[in-house]
């Protein structure tokens, strides 16, 4: 079920209803919402909630058995069936078809004339994320670092609650599970606070990521030419926007939601496009990711405590990987390929450069970062890597003579809307929603919000799905 | 911070602006419609898992879509019309879809446009591409659209400013297409003619020219341009060969089993008329296939009532004259004996 759909305002008006109707005790409004989790799930595919049982079942076994196991074997045991399974879904349903192209094309290099029928399978929507929090549980729980799930359901609830089941935030158990165990109760300015995020995300998704952007970037993107250099710079920075719009936008609904039930649930992003260098920046883009790989990649590889070399190492491996936690084409590696040298010579750089930074070197700063971060939407968009050649080539060389395929309405507004996002960051860089929302007068506050819903409303939209459940 | 106050302005001056937004449109002469959209076909589609006799199913494109008027053929011959035919497609993806993947086995009726049905067999042509797209969508429909489809219908039927076409309409009220309305420059080409909805669709897929087409001749005039430009400068020429191939071999299969297939060329106008008699001549074309397939096959040309009707776009009738197209069609198949399970009066 996609946030953006009647369906999702029928279904939501009904958990609502039912979750503060005095009809239920805690445990029945937590058996409801699982139930709807699963509903939520399940509408998109019904025989896909098994892959999730199954998660939730094998980790909830092994968080028990790793809670009152001491043997070392036995504890790395169940650490590894978790990891064996969860991995072993991603493996097979996101990488199946990868892996066996590869295989295929080695096969063909190394001269035997082998060719595998793709196993079109389908990828159920969130794996990546659902396998991933799973995963964080039984691994916090190997380490000791949390307390096991009081009850199935708690757990169950924790894999499974709807709102950032497809597509994040990737909530650690210590977060999200401790809050179910107590009943919640959203205050009424925590509900009505949740509803205004629910329009923002929707907003950023349906008007400017769908309406403003999308297109323009499907234009550019699709196109076989070799392009002007308007016209690929455009396209990439819409691009930049739509994905920032859609993901962000996504994220924001999810904390929305949840809230509006009493849980709180951890930002994703922090105006990452006000940057400054590439640190920065993974600490505001999709910083449920980030901190997952760094927890649980970059620091059990060494992370930078065995000396430079490894540390780089760890680094480049773990970007490289999540390059590949993004989707299964060797385009997404180069992307975090691409990330991992950033911050590998960010790094170098900042060993030998002490910059002061103050708000004129900061903004040009921050405008150097979001120009590199668009040279690598280039191959997280594109499909194929003469698509992307294509593009860098048109974006580096200035190609005045190349193929024209936006119209010059199109780019100014393109251009409108990316500055405005820039800008937007930039002002937002230290503070967050709330805060400015606290400040501006009330009756300005609500005027913005119905300009907010007309325009989602006007609209409109085909219920396009977010970006990130494909990943 | 007290929210209550901006949440209750939101709310009001929300829906006072959508308010506004819908009598706006209204004013404009713009009603309610229901989108002919994947979802809708799709359900049409599902008709044929479990098929009966009296089901009588139509493929093809837009010509049939608007000519044949079901709630007619329904009443007149007492089948259940199921309609799969879909604008600007080839009928060979839907007919392979029914021969492959159902067990139906009652009467098919093909609408042939030369340009559309000898187009191609290449999946990624948009006359395949565009049937194809409406079937895979019956295969890969979520509930959740299932469901969202449902819930947009007393939407649709209510709320003039409300779209959910897959297609796109110059005429929609969007923010994404009154956006690409104001578009005005050429640096990416001549923009387009603007394409205007002329359509009226119920939720059985009954579709009819609207009034304003009908009626305004510029209105008419702008659908017009709009074929004009869309059919002008290099089209890929036609592949009669595989498509006839492609063709006459769902066509045996299904009537292999026992289904019976009806060959119809819905009448033509003016510009189209002239375009297609010097591109797709009937007798290369239509006489060739009817005469390699040997199927039941009506030309509207060989009718002298069904020659001078009215359309007022050039490619489909209007709205009164579908009606009398359809009942003539009615009446000529049950002369033939074609219609057997006719209803009498």
């Amino acid at each position: 079920m996609l946030f953006n759909s009647l369906s999702f305002v029928v279904f939501l008006t009904l958990v609502l209803v039912l979750y503060y109707m005095k009809l239920f005790n805690w445990t029945n409004k937590k058996r409801m919402l699982l139930l709807a989790s699963y509903v939520f799930y399940g509408l998109w595919n019904p025989p896909l909630v098994v892959l999730l049982w199954i998660s939730t079942v094998v980790d909830w076994t092994a968080g028990k058995k790793l809670a009152i196991l001491e043997d070392k074997r036995k504890r790395k045991f169940w650490l590894l069936l978790s990891m064996f399974v969860n991995l072993g879904f991603l493996a097979f349903f996101k990488y199946g078809d990868f892996l066996l192209e590869n295989f295929t094309s080695l096969m063909n290099v190394i001269g035997f004339d082998y060719e595998a029928r793709p196993m079109d399978i389908i990828l159920p929507m969130g794996i990546s994320f659902y396998t991933f929090q799973t995963m964080s549980y039984t691994i916090d729980m190997y380490y000791k670092r949390i307390e096991p799930a009081r009850t199935f359901l708690d757990f169950a609830l924790y894999v499974t609650f709807f709102p950032q089941l497809v597509a994040g935030p990737i909530v650690r158990a210590k977060e999200l599970i401790t809050q179910f165990y107590n009943e919640k109760r959203a205050t009424a300015n925590e509900f009505i606070w949740g509803l205004f995020l629910l329009t923002i995300g929707l907003f950023q998704k349906v008007v400017l990521a769908d309406t403003l952007l999308s297109g323009r970037a499907d234009d550019v993107f699709g196109s076989k030419d070799i392009l002007n250099s308007l016209d690929a710079w455009t396209g990439t920075l819409a691009f930049s926007g739509q994905i920032f719009f859609d993901f962000a936008g996504y994220s924001t609904c999810a904390i929305g939601i949840a809230l509006t039930l009493g849980i709180r649930l951890p930002d994703n992003f922090h105006y990452p496009y006000a940057a400054i260098g590439f640190s920065d920046l993974w600490r505001r883009w999709h910083i449920s990711l980030s901190s997952w790989l760094r927890d649980y990649l970059y620091i059990p590889l060494g992370g930078n405590r065995h000396g430079i070399t490894r540390m780089y190492v760890a680094l480049m491996l773990t970007m490289l990987l999540g390059g590949l936690w993004h989707g299964a084409a060797w385009t997404f590696v180069i992307w975090g390929a691409l990330h991992g040298i950033y911050l590998v010579i960010e790094r170098m750089l900042r060993s030998k450069i002490k910059i002061r930074i103050n708000a004129w070197n900061g903004i040009i700063l921050a405008l150097l970062t979001y120009t590199c971060v668009n040279i690598t939407w280039v191959f997280f968009r594109a499909r194929e890597f003469s698509t992307a050649k294509n593009m860098i080539w048109s974006m580096f060389f200035l190609n005045e003579e190349g193929e024209k395929v936006l119209y010059m309405f199109d780019i100014v507004t393109v251009l409108i809307v990316i500055t405005g996002l820039f800008i937007c960051h930039w002002l937002m860089r230290n503070t967050s929603m709330k805060e400015v929302a606290q400040r501006t007068n009330q009756w300005v506050f609500g005027v913005f919000w119905a300009i907010l819903f007309f325009l989602i409303v006007i609209s409109q939209g085909s219920g396009e799905q977010f970006i990130y459940f494909q990943f | 911070m007290n929210l209550t106050r901006s949440f209750i302005l939101a709310i009001i001056l929300g829906l006072l602006s959508i308010i506004a937004w819908e009598l706006y449109w209204r004013s404009q002469g713009r009603v309610p419609n229901i989108d002919d959209n994947n979802n809708l076909s799709s359900i049409q589609r599902a008709k044929l898992e479990k098929p009966s006799e009296d089901q009588v199913v139509f493929i093809g494109s837009s010509r049939i879509l608007f000519d044949i008027q079901l709630d007619l053929w329904r009443e007149k011959t007492g089948t259940e019309p199921v309609m799969l035919a879909f604008q600007g497609a080839s009928p060979l993806p839907t007919l392979r879809d029914i021969v492959e993947n159902t067990e139906f086995n009652g009467m098919i009726i093909v609408g042939v446009t030369e340009g559309l049905f000898f187009s191609t067999t290449f999946d990624k042509a948009p006359p395949i591409s565009r049937a194809q797209e409406r079937l895979d969508h019956y295969y890969d429909r979520t509930y959740a659209q299932r469901l969202n489809h449902y819930l947009s219908i007393p939407l649709q039927k209510n709320l003039a400013f409300v779209t959910v076409a897959d297609e796109f309409w110059d005429s929609d009220v969007d923010l994404g297409t009154l956006l690409w309305t104001q578009v005005n420059d050429e640096r990416a080409g001549p923009k387009p003619a603007p394409f205007y909805q002329f359509e009226d669709v119920s939720l059985d897929r009954n579709v009819q020219m609207n009034e304003r087409t009908t009626n305004d001749t510029a209105y008419a005039n702008t659908v017009k341009l709009a074929w004009q430009d869309m059919l002008s400068g290099d089209m890929p020429p036609p592949d009669k060969e595989s498509t006839t191939n492609y063709f006459l071999k769902y066509a045996k299969k299904f009537t292999d089993r026992g289904g019976k297939i009806i060959l119809l060329r819905c009448p033509s106008d003016g510009w189209f008329k002239e375009i297609e008699t010097a591109g797709l001549p009937r007798t290369e074309y239509w006489d060739s296939l009817v005469f390699k397939s040997k199927l039941p096959a009506y030309h509207y040309d060989d009718y002298p009532q069904l020659r001078n009707l009215n359309l007022p776009e050039w490619s489909h009738l209007s709205k009164e004259d579908a009606d009398f197209f359809t009942l003539e069609i009615i009446e000529i198949l049950k002369k033939d004996g074609i219609l057997t399970n006719v209803k009498t009066e």
